[in-house]
């Protein structure tokens, strides 16, 4: 998911001549040329955002397993209708559903975003490696994500389409920006923390995601069993909360010693 | 790097007029001026917001369409100056030239004042190149930029506001939305030359889709694109009253009649009318009607045409009605937002449908009763339509002097008719367009007069 990149001078320059979109120079650093990107783009094929911190062991060894369950029958998924934009329908052999329930067959509930939001004492440091938000097949790849605060989040848009991303935080400053070429790159930072910022696409009325910023790297969603891990952790007591798009939030309290692994299950009734 | 190198110089300039803060007088004169759409507490909810689509703006979210600043950061002080000074065209925000510039600025400092992010977030202007001007404006490769970027998806190919996502479009309060239709300028709300467009493609329009293309746009794309979006403009006549042509021979029928480009060319603009609720509930996909006229000694010929960004022909079919006042009518319809209402005088109509029926005329006190076409045998115009680019075009002809439906209008030489036109786009269903009244001269002696194109 590292990718160094070089900026030539020529590139700088039509940076500068364009005008700088936020100012910043991380989102400065998207703005390379159609081709350059396109050659990108066939070296990247992302994989979804790590699911909670990298591998910190040096800030404690506590590990929390955590399982997300439906309690009570799943809604029936929407077939996600693309045929606003023949680019995007084009790409699906097969019915593509909605991702805002998704429950395995043992109730595991995917896409809960879990997080420390209490006990965390001191700072951390901002990983520089970007987390990934692709644009695939008209949809959002993934569909929940977490980063830490300043961490980099990497905006890919993978469709020969135009896709236009707008980030609509409360705390942070909100975007949007229009991603028309296959392989563009847009970087972004969320100085702020906050649960959870959505992402939305108004050309595809149908792409929605979901970031959540936390100033710490004790965070995880969910994955198709309904599990995430956060490890790391130092020793001591701290309110957890875990967040869905339709079940809303819930929040645990729990207490870990060192080098400790504790399980913990969230279970939100279904509507 | 942005603060080195920003050249664009603010249209509206500092002025000397602007006074020291002074949010009390700021206050009072945003109540006296504002507050009526926009809200005592400024959350865009005023007594006459409802009748607005796009809503007025709730200036406590901090989030403004129109600037020159960088998508998710406020706008410049002048970018409000400006909105204020100018309104907003195609919009009903009007301009507020009246009011003197301190007050202007007095309420722009009370407008920052009602959100945080004016506080939080620093403008950070967008930056434009030096505007080669419209003789040295590349349109060719403003159209290729055109094509790259994908506006088409919102306003389409020749940009008639009728790309594949337009119909599909909410604003960030979840209401239906409209992309501008780039042919009439006249409904850009922040302005319809280059640079107006060009800071609207770098900044976007927050809140609304259009999202910034400042890390899209190559530089050397930039100038073209803005002049090839003004090259899409069509210029609009809006006449005080419309003459027709007068000619000898059949009257026109079809749309391809090589006699249509001599006529005077007029455009009304067209209104949604509000709900049962006093409403708007949908944005307008229709905003203006052009039509010229033929007339010969015994027939008049009308030929219309109006942008309409989806071609509606089955469950609700787009529509034209063609309305005159009937003989013998003294009733006063002054306005069509209005009509039919108890007691309504009725009018002649004649009523096109894009579902595949003949153009009837009746005279009736309501709508329903012509769509529903429950007269068995509405006596039939002769004329022809057809759809392309976003684009109805309908020729309707009709006696000057009809023998039915009884009471019939008739129309007559050297004298003034009164016409209006009422549109749905079946794509818009809850939105129907009213015209206002238009005065139509037919004059014997008016020959093939120069055509205003």
């Amino acid at each position: 998911m590292r990718r160094i990149r070089s900026y030539s001078p020529v590139v700088m320059g039509i940076l500068v001549a364009i005008g700088c979109g936020s100012g910043k120079p991380q989102s400065a650093a998207a703005k390379t040329d159609g081709t350059a990107q396109m050659a990108d783009a066939t070296a990247a094929s992302s994989p979804a955002a790590p699911a909670g911190s990298s591998a910190t062991a040096s800030l404690g060894a506590a590990t929390i397993q955590l399982t997300a369950r439906l309690d009570g029958a799943a809604p029936t998924r929407e077939v996600v209708k693309m045929n606003a934009d023949p680019v995007c329908q084009q790409q699906h052999t097969s019915a593509f559903y909605m991702e805002d329930v998704v429950v395995n067959a043992q109730g595991g509930l995917k896409n809960v975003f879990v997080y420390v939001k209490e006990g965390v004492t001191g700072t951390f440091p901002t990983p520089a490696a970007p987390v990934t938000i692709d644009q695939a097949g008209c949809w959002y790849h993934p569909h929940v994500l977490g980063l830490q605060v300043n961490q980099p989040l990497e905006i890919v848009n993978s469709d020969a389409t135009l896709h236009n991303i707008n980030a609509k935080p409360t705390v942070n400053p909100p975007f949007n920006v229009a991603q028309p070429v296959k392989g563009m790159k847009t970087t972004k930072k969320f100085p702020k923390p906050e649960v959870m910022v959505k992402f939305k696409c108004n050309v595809h009325p149908w792409m929605n995601a979901y970031a959540g910023v936390v100033n710490h790297p004790f965070f995880g969603v969910t994955d198709d069993a309904g599990a995430a891990t956060i490890n790391g952790l130092p020793a001591g007591t701290y309110t957890l909360e875990a967040w869905h798009e339709v079940y809303g939030t819930q929040t645990q309290s729990m207490t870990v010693g060192d080098g400790e692994t504790k399980t913990i299950t969230w279970t939100f009734k279904a509507k | 790097m942005c603060a080195l190198v920003l050249g664009w110089g603010p249209s509206v300039a500092r002025s000397a007029q602007r006074p020291a803060p002074d949010l009390k007088a700021g206050n009072t004169a945003y109540r006296a001026s504002c507050a009526r759409c926009h809200g005592v507490t400024g959350r865009g909810d005023g007594v006459d917001a409802k009748r607005f689509s796009p809503r007025p703006r709730d200036f406590t979210l901090g989030v403004y369409k129109f600037r020159s600043t960088a998508s998710g950061t406020p706008p410049t002080d002048e970018d409000l100056f400006r909105t204020i000074a100018h309104g907003l065209p195609g919009s009903n925000m009007p301009d507020w030239q009246h009011l003197d510039e301190p007050t202007r600025w007095q309420i722009v400092d009370y407008l920052k004042s009602l959100s945080p992010v004016f506080e939080q977030t620093a403008p950070t202007p967008v930056v434009l190149a030096a505007d080669p001007g419209p003789s040295r404006a590349n349109l060719a490769k403003g159209r290729a930029a055109y094509e790259r970027l994908g506006c088409a998806a919102c306003h389409g190919m020749t940009g008639r506001a009728n790309g594949t996502s337009a119909a599909g479009l909410m604003d960030d309060w979840g209401r239906p939305i409209r992309p501008a239709d780039l042919t009439q300028g006249w409904s850009y709300r922040g302005g319809s030359e280059p640079r107006d467009v060009l800071l609207r493609i770098l900044s976007g329009i927050d809140g609304a889709g259009m999202p910034s293309y400042a890390e899209a746009i190559l530089a050397e794309e930039a100038w073209p694109l803005a002049y090839y979006v003004r090259s899409l403009q069509e210029s609009a006549h809006w006449n005080p009253s419309a003459h027709a042509l007068h000619l000898a021979g059949p009257a026109p029928s079809e749309m391809t009649d090589p006699r249509w480009p001599l006529a005077e060319r007029t455009d009304v603009l067209v209104r949604n009318v509000v709900n049962a609720n006093g409403e708007w509930t949908a944005p307008q996909t229709v905003k203006a009607v052009s039509f010229q006229v033929i007339s010969t000694d015994d027939a008049v010929s009308f030929r219309f045409s109006w942008d309409d960004p989806t071609k509606d022909v089955e469950a609700i079919p787009d529509g034209l009605a063609l309305l005159f006042k009937p003989v013998g009518n003294e009733g006063d319809v002054v306005t069509l937002q209005a009509w039919p209402h108890a007691g309504s005088p009725p009018l002649d109509i004649c009523y096109w449908s894009a579902e595949n029926y003949p153009i009837i005329e009746r005279l009736a006190t309501d709508f329903q009763s012509v769509i529903a076409r429950t007269d068995p045998q509405p006596p039939r115009l002769t004329g022809a339509a057809q759809y392309a680019d976003g684009q109805w075009s309908l020729v309707v002809q009709r006696p000057l002097h009809p023998t039915s439906p009884e009471g019939a209008a008739v129309l007559a030489f050297e004298s003034l008719t009164s016409i209006a036109v009422m549109v749905w786009d079946g794509g818009n269903p809850t939105a129907r367009a009213v015209s206002p009244w238009v005065d139509v001269a037919l004059e014997r002696g008016r020959h093939r007069t120069a055509a205003h194109h």
